[in-house]
């Protein structure tokens, strides 16, 4: 089948044809969970306040604070229904009934039928887990406003998108570059994220030395423009490294190994787990990335930048320029095809 | 993998390499350095040693094992010997647990097998954090064996005397509160 060529739309080809979505943790991407409880409709409304009282010192529901205690039904003949309990918290009974489920203690006949519901097990994290829980039974919602922006792929301004476009722009340009002398289509950029001044373009260079993927190359021009550096990539003229001002070089403390604080890094492909752990070594502000990978680490087999024991965390980004980032990996793929 | 299966150093070769490898890291230790001692060797010769290098190169991934890769790479070009083969019957000898980072190095240079002391709570990549070295990740390089716990009380005494030095650019240890 002859693959459709898609048309290359370059730099013509604006920041509105691409949509920038955040990498989430998998707490916040995960589906709803759901756990088994007994529910019961309440005949007498004006008993509710005593039920609740009750019930949450009979039954406390531990762990599921998120979790309303009553919901209201609409068209229902008894307009508010109440959680008795969790089903594993149920003591053992033939038959579902009222009475086993509460000692004779409480006063229960302001209480209907029970039945069994499923409820949320976790609190919603993220605006599409709070809409779904709610379909279940309605849950309190701590919104983090920014995630709810960034998933409808809103967060970032025209202006911030055009740069962005610009920074991808770069990295395409390098790591076609790089595939022109073998190497795997890969580019990157390294960027300040206040002063959006490019600190280090590179591509992936693995002909040389199996590590040398685009992220390794950028980490170690970075180091090279603050006068570190443990190789030399100058046959490569697309990587390339820009030295601080001599004034701004004044303020980075010469021994200060984490150099990429505060700057933000624009790679074609997902990284892998040795990039992705690398930028967690070299303090990584933000990433911006193409597209997924299949081994990829920041999303596609592990999230690296929300693994919980690791010291440092950022924010990952995907879809800056997809179309045009996935063109080059499926290119590749291609090509590789012909070769064996 | 026939050859790479059956490839694994004897108890005595453990035994001296990794005697090696402590020697390394309590000189390291004594020079206010990160006391992690790091040795690859292939048919009985060290063609690799590393030492952390992150300070003075101002690169965070220049760990004590990417180093002694890269001398490994210049040994093959002098010796002029392929770095496939060569690897292939090379073991790691390691005081400390390698990081995801290398640990993930390590499979894209298909070494087959790891020796190591302690554990690395903080960053380790073959178990105590993920388990890089035997994770299915087709396109990163082979898996590798590990045969860990040598010494190990030794080299996590070694960890603890020198972030007690306090090294101003280290990062802190988790410190548990006990
Ligand atoms: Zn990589
Ligand atoms: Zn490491």
């Amino acid at each position: 089948m002859e693959p459709q060529r898609k048309r290359w739309k370059g730099s013509e080809c604006g920041s509105d044809s691409w949509t920038v979505y955040p990498v989430l943790s998998d707490e916040q991407s995960k589906d709803l969970e759901l756990v088994e409880a007994f529910a019961a409709p309440v005949l007498n409304k004006k008993e509710t306040s005593r039920l609740l009282r009750e019930l949450s010192s009979l039954y406390p529901m531990s762990g599921l604070q998120h979790i309303k205690r009553v919901r209201a039904v609409k068209g229902s003949p008894h307009p508010l229904e109440v959680l008795l309990c969790l089903v594993r918290d149920a003591p053992h009974m033939e038959v579902l009934s009222i009475d086993s489920l509460l000692p004779s203690g409480v006063k229960h006949d302001a209480l209907g039928e029970p039945f069994r519901v499923k409820i949320p097990a976790r609190p919603p994290l993220t605006r599409p887990q709070f809409e779904q829980a709610g379909k279940h039974w309605p849950t309190s919602f701590h919104e983090d406003k920014q995630v709810t922006v960034a998933l409808r792929g809103e967060l970032f301004t025209a202006s911030q998108k055009a740069s962005m476009h610009t920074h991808m722009m770069s990295a395409l340009t390098a790591a076609k570059a790089g595939s022109e002398l073998g190497m795997d289509a890969v580019g990157a950029v390294v960027v300040g994220s206040s002063t959006e001044k490019v600190i280090a373009v590179g591509h992936d260079c693995r002909g040389d030395h199996p590590l040398h993927h685009a992220v390794m190359v950028c980490i170690d021009l970075v180091a090279r423009s603050q006068a570190g550096g443990s190789y030399y990539f100058d046959q490569y003229p697309a990587c390339t490294f820009t030295p601080p001002a001599s004034d701004t070089f004044q303020s980075i403390p010469s021994s200060l190994p984490y150099i990429c604080t505060g700057y933000d890094l624009y790679v074609t492909r997902e990284p892998c787990i040795m990039c992705a752990m690398a930028l967690v070594h070299s303090r990584i502000g933000r990433v911006f990335y193409g597209t997924a990978s299949a081994d990829g680490a920041l999303g596609s087999k592990y999230k690296i930048h929300t693994q919980k024991d690791l010291n440092h965390h950022f924010e990952v980004y995907r879809g800056v320029l997809g179309e045009q980032c996935e063109d080059l990996t499926s290119k590749e793929e291609v090509y590789r095809k012909v070769d064996y | 993998m026939g050859t790479e299966e059956s490839f694994c150093p004897s108890e005595e070769e453990i035994e001296k390499w990794m005697s090696s490898a402590f020697d390394m890291a309590r000189q390291a230790l004594q020079n206010g350095e990160v006391p992690v001692g790091c040795l690859l060797v292939y048919n009985h010769e060290v063609v690799g040693k590393g030492r952390n290098e992150v300070n003075e190169t101002k690169n965070a991934t220049r760990h004590a094992e990417m180093v002694a890769l890269d001398q490994l790479q210049d040994w093959c070009r002098h010796s002029n010997l392929d770095v496939r083969c060569v690897c292939e019957r090379t073991a790691l000898y390691v005081t400390v647990e390698p990081c995801i980072m290398c640990a993930a190095a390590l499979r894209l240079f298909k070494l087959p097998v790891v020796v190591f002391g302690c554990r690395n709570d903080r960053f380790g990549g073959c178990g105590s954090v993920l388990d890089v070295a035997s994770a299915d990740l087709p396109l990163t390089g082979n898996t590798f064996k590990c045969v860990s716990g040598h010494r190990a009380e030794e080299a996590v005494e070694m960890l603890k005397t020198f972030y007690r030095q306090e090294n101003p650019n280290a990062p802190k240890p988790k410190t548990r509160k006990e």
